[in-house]
């Protein structure tokens, strides 16, 4: 009986992990995943593959690149990583001969690797690794295999045999460094280990040759290269989460997990307890813990991922879907929540009567234990300042991104869209040609070719209708963005006057935005010129309402602006509501929220509660 | 049955060789063909590399290369000079094409191409490819970075012999660089085109300038009270071991509509020589009312060339928010001022060209060997041209005062940063002309009679490469030989205090 269920259970425990990578990786991060494979980096092209192979490592980089592509459909990814990592226990147990009841066990460094792609948060947006999801599974399963002792099926004696194992251990880390990276000089380590477990007489030797083998290893294969400092081909491949002087060690933890619960898979097999009893206690106590673990280390923040839905939603111009995820946030946003929302708010051509229904109160980004301060131009800034129509900057930030962190498809798309709204059409044409060379980017770009040349058909197309109508009608400046994307657009666009319906309401909503009476009335007097005899849009009725009766803003006839009686009853009773709290001794705060359910999509709210202009 | 496998086998034959046959059927086409890069009516000089080229939207390409004005009993068989078969590009075998220029010498190639589509072939009218007497330098170094704006974080100066496609990196940042803001690496330099003295500046992350003199590595701290910046733009003295540089306030912003993107501006500048051996700083030019810029001495050392850029400010000095609004007026001209070496003196400055009043920007000058014409780059304003898309590079005759006709080196989109072969008859400069982003390196043929010839672009191994290669290559030099000193001598010396000049 108890055989039997030994047998059974490598198969319950490959069911047990597949359920919970699914869970963690699907259920809960196919956003992040998505994202992460948006920023991954592969095509087919010569090119490629040689800038890959001049890192220890570039195999792993190359084929790592290539799979995490599948994660464009998240379900797909996600079964292929965890389709490898079984692979990999199988492996693993196999080549160390592990006893059913304990190969639970060989999950140890697979979960860590789970936990490591979960864990990232904000890190997502500042990781130089474009493979960073495949790489490291690839390198461990490479690793096991590279160190199954295959000298064992010689038919030589087993002193000869032990022989070539010792030879192996620098010929797999020499022969397999530039490939595999630090992936080889584990696989070196792991054969050196297992010869202590079986032959602890060669210990001395073993020891003396590994640590030859690590030393030299890297420092022989990588004289002469000029792409690293002297002090990386031991770690190079090794995921250090550093960013200038700042390093999280805490988000390495995994790493260092798998470097050394792999080392001792060799000493599983001598915990050759027969009781089940004993050995499936320690496999659920272990359980719990990884349960426990990825469940803490899981980045679940709401606005980080909801970042992610938005950020693509305003690419693929699903409006709808942007203003549902707007609406959907409980607590306060992230400024590029709130950008976002306003873009698709733009282009249902609502900003001025819908803004102020959505939550504008703002948090900046929650990062893993407040390692990294993240902003807009580290985010989405090229996507926010080309649905601006500021392809400039957006080419800007996106190049900028490129080199700190490498191309990505996002980028590319991101390039290939700012060059077709400048009319640079060669330019384009080689962001496609490159696009054309991935995976999954190959229809996009197809799609996209139609619009080289053709800036009708771009005028007219949902993607680049409004970016273009903005870069027509924006002004052309001299200057930088010192990284505040949101105050650099507003700042422009407050000041733009235009006679573009569409753009002039962008122009008028940056200035309520930036609460800035001059530009605002400016901007009013221009509504009214180009829109005469049209409603004032209802933030823009109640915006004036204030100025004038509020700020008391100075020589401001408003007898020509037809009010909506409701918008005029709204604002009475709102400052009578005010009076009343503040007559009750309420602070600040308390009024804010008193008057929340009843006037929270107001302009006077807004402006009374979040006293400060918000922007980053 | 075992005489069907032989066709199969002369088919792989043919697919294996080197040298396809041409189609037995076509249809003539009365144009050129169209290829990638343009190659077509160029002329090269006789020790360059094969250009390999390819054609776009077509299975297949054959091209086939003649002598013209060679005879039938020259000697050489004319089945080596077809190549392609491989798809749609065109790859040359080296040691043949360099036999076929050595043949070619002062005459031309005649080039005809067939390319397949659908299983049809095409024949398209022959274009020539003419050959010069005179030999280009062997070597250019230049910097490969991404076409980016404010970061560094990869970097390097490389060379690349022209004589075969080997590139080998003269130094990279990723060797020092930690972090985002990483190591910027610039104005590399030679005397005489020859390595054994030349120069490049390291910022950021150990800053200072590294300096190859006789063959001897020093690392300097070129900036010091009396000097704006640290020294810049350079030129070496053609035989004394004297550097000249400008030393500047640069300031960089962008455009929000403009596809030129970037404005580059300086907000001060003067120039100084640095004399190596005694280490110490000489002011050239320090009138606070001109900016001067890029010094560049004439080959006899007699003279430094140099642009500059009249400009008063109206309120405080140096007041960048005033500069951002008038920077369309911060045009150049081109001056020189005479050296007298025995004494160390300077005289007094020279106008030579006066691009302002063409309401334009001269900048950057370099002379001939011969001292009688002055490269330089001329653009609507400002100093960085590469940036502006009218931008051109000007051939200035000091004999007759006037400029030569350059159109056939300029494009519609940015050239820049041009400079003479040792020899005088190949112009290198950098041109933005592949697609108005990522700067390429061009050549053009400058004959005895002063006439400029159809440029061409440096030519890769695989013809794609340029396309696909999402790096500018900026700022190019001829050398006469590659750098000695190894990228890892440069790290070394870099992790070394550097020497402070005198004051």
């Amino acid at each position: 009986m108890g055989a039997n269920v030994g047998k059974i259970l490598k198969y319950i425990y490959c069911l047990a992990f597949f359920a919970l990578a699914w869970y963690f990786l699907y259920v809960r991060n196919a956003d992040t995943m998505y994202f992460m494979q948006d920023r991954d980096w592969w095509n087919s092209t010569s090119l490629f593959w040689d800038d890959c192979m001049r890192f220890p490592g570039g195999l792993l980089s190359w084929v790592g690149a290539y799979l995490t592509q599948f994660f464009y459909y998240p379900a797909l990814g996600s079964s292929m990583l965890i389709g490898l990592w079984i692979l990999t226990f199988w492996l693993a147990k196999w080549s160390f001969r592990v006893p059913d009841e304990w190969s639970f066990l060989l999950f140890i460094p697979l979960a860590a690797l789970l936990c490591s792609d979960i864990q990232l948060g904000y890190w997502v947006y500042i990781m130089k690794d474009i493979d960073y999801i495949f790489y490291h599974p690839m390198g461990l399963f490479a690793a096991l295999l590279f160190s199954v002792p295959f000298w064992q099926y010689f038919p030589v004696s087993e002193k000869a045999q032990q022989w070539i194992a010792l030879a192996w251990i620098p010929l797999v880390a020499a022969l397999l460094y530039y490939p595999l990276g630090i992936y080889a000089l584990l696989a070196a380590v792991i054969v050196a280990v297992r010869q202590l477990t079986v032959n602890f007489k060669l210990s001395t030797l073993s020891l003396i040759v590994i640590l030859l083998t690590l030393w030299l290893v890297p420092l022989l294969e990588t004289a002469g290269t000029t792409l690293m400092r002297p002090d990386q081909p031991w770690t190079y491949g090794f995921h250090k989460f550093e960013l200038d002087d700042l390093r999280d060690y805490s988000l390495e933890i995994p790493f260092y997990l798998v470097l050394i619960t792999s080392v001792l898979f060799p000493f599983i097999k001598k915990l050759n307890t027969k009781k089940l009893i004993l050995s499936q206690s320690v496999m659920a106590i272990v359980a719990v813990l990884m349960v426990y673990c990825l469940s803490t280390r899981d980045f679940s923040d709401y606005n980080f991922h909801a970042e992610m839905r938005m950020q693509r939603g305003v690419e693929e111009c699903r409006w709808n879907d942007v203003l549902r995820e707007a609406a959907m946030v409980k607590g306060p946003v992230t400024r590029e929540m709130v950008m976002l929302r306003d873009i698709a708010l733009i282009n249902r051509g609502e900003l001025c009567s819908k803004r102020y229904v959505y939550n504008n109160e703002s948090v900046p980004p929650v990062t893993v234990s407040d390692s990294i301060h993240i902003r807009i131009a580290d985010q989405a800034a090229d996507l926010i300042y080309l649905n601006y129509g500021e392809t400039v900057f957006a080419i800007r930030r996106a190049i900028e991104r490129c080199m700190h962190y490498g191309y990505s498809y996002y980028t590319m798309r991101m390039l290939t869209e700012c060059a077709l709204v400048n009319g640079e059409w060669d330019n384009a044409r080689r962001y496609l040609r490159l696009l054309g060379c991935t995976t999954f980017q190959k229809k996009w770009a197809e799609k996209m070719k139609r619009f080289v040349g053709n800036e009708k058909l771009l005028a007219e197309s949902e993607p680049f209708r409004m970016p273009l109508k903005l870069y027509n009608e924006g002004s052309e400046l001299v200057g930088t963005d010192d990284k505040y994307v949101e105050l650099t657009i507003l700042k422009k666009w407050m000041y733009s006057i235009t006679s573009d319906p569409e753009a002039q309401e962008v122009a008028l909503g940056c200035a309520m935005m930036m609460r800035d009476q001059k530009c605002f009335w400016s901007q009013v007097q221009q509504y009214y010129n180009i829109n005469p005899g049209k409603y004032f849009p209802i933030h823009v009725q109640e915006a004036m309402l204030f100025g004038v009766y509020e700020l008391k803003m100075q020589g401001i006839n408003l007898s020509f602006v037809q009010f909506d009686q409701r918008v005029l009853d709204r604002y009475n009773a709102f400052f009578n509501r005010l009076k009343q709290y503040s007559s009750q001794g309420m602070n600040e705060k308390q009024i804010g929220s008193a008057l929340r359910p009843e006037f929270g999509d107001t302009y006077m709210w807004d402006y009374c509660v979040l006293r400060e202009v918000q922007t980053n | 049955m075992k005489y069907r496998i032989l066709p199969l086998l002369l088919l792989l034959f043919a697919a294996c060789s080197k040298h396809p046959s041409l189609p037995s059927s076509y249809t003539q086409m009365n144009d050129e063909p169209v290829i990638w890069p343009d190659y077509t009516k160029v002329t090269v000089p006789p020790n360059i590399v094969p250009l390999n080229f390819l054609v776009d939207d077509v299975d297949d390409v054959i091209a086939e290369f003649k002598i013209q004005g060679s005879s039938q009993n020259s000697g050489v068989d004319e089945t080596k000079f077809r190549y392609g078969g491989k798809a749609n590009k065109v790859q040359i075998d080296e040691d043949e094409w360099h036999e076929m220029l050595a043949s070619a010498k002062g005459k031309s190639l005649s080039v005809t191409v067939y390319t397949k589509k659908d299983g049809k072939w095409s024949a398209y009218k022959p274009f020539p490819i003419y050959v010069a007497e005179e030999e280009i330098d062997p070597y250019i170094s230049y910097r490969v970075l991404p076409p980016t704006f404010v970061g560094y974080d990869e970097l390097s100066i490389r060379q690349r012999n022209l004589t075969n496609f080997e590139e080998s990196i003269i130094y990279n940042n990723r060797q020092i660089s930690k972090g985002l803001e990483g190591q910027c690496i610039n104005c590399h330099s030679y005397q005489n085109y020859s390595t054994d003295n030349m120069m490049f500046h390291m910022r950021l992350q150990n800053p200072g300038t590294m300096i190859v003199n006789d063959g001897e590595l020093i690392f300097v701290n070129l900036k010091n009270d009396e000097m704006i910046s640290a020294a810049a733009y350079n030129s070496w003295h053609p035989s004394l071991p004297i550097i000249a540089f400008s030393t500047d306030h640069t300031m960089q912003s962008f455009h929000t509509r403009e596809v030129s993107k970037v404005e580059v501006m300086e907000s001060a500048s003067d120039i100084i020589i640095y004399d190596i051996k005694k280490n110490s700083v000489q002011t050239v030019l320090n009138d606070s009312l001109e900016f001067e810029l890029f010094p560049s001495w004439s080959p006899d050392g007699k003279w430094i060339y140099y642009c500059s850029a009249h400009y008063e400010y109206q309120g405080k000095y140096e007041d960048t928010e005033e500069l951002l609004d008038k920077y369309k007026t911060l045009q150049y001209n081109l001056y020189r001022i005479s050296f007298d070496a025995e004494s160390m003196t300077f005289g007094e400055p020279e106008l030579i060209y006066d691009a302002v009043a063409k309401n334009r920007s001269a900048v950057q000058p370099r002379v001939s060997q011969d001292g009688r014409y002055v490269l330089f780059a001329e653009g609507p304003w400002g100093l960085f041209h590469i940036w502006h898309t009218s931008a051109e590079i000007q051939v200035l005759d000091l004999q007759t005062g006037q400029l030569l006709d350059t159109k056939p080196i300029n494009s519609d989109l940015p050239e820049s940063y041009a400079s003479f072969s040792s020899n005088d008859h190949w112009i290198l400069f950098e041109s933005r002309r592949d697609d108005g982003n990522y700067t390429r390196t061009y050549f053009a043929y400058f004959d005895k009679q002063g006439r400029l010839h159809k440029p061409f672009e440096v030519p890769a191994e695989d013809p794609e490469f340029f396309r696909l290669f999402l790096r500018s290559w900026s700022r190019p030099e001829f050398m006469k030989e590659p750098v000695h000193i190894t990228p890892r001598q440069f790290y070394e010396k870099a992790l070394t205090e550097p020497i402070k000049v005198a004051n």
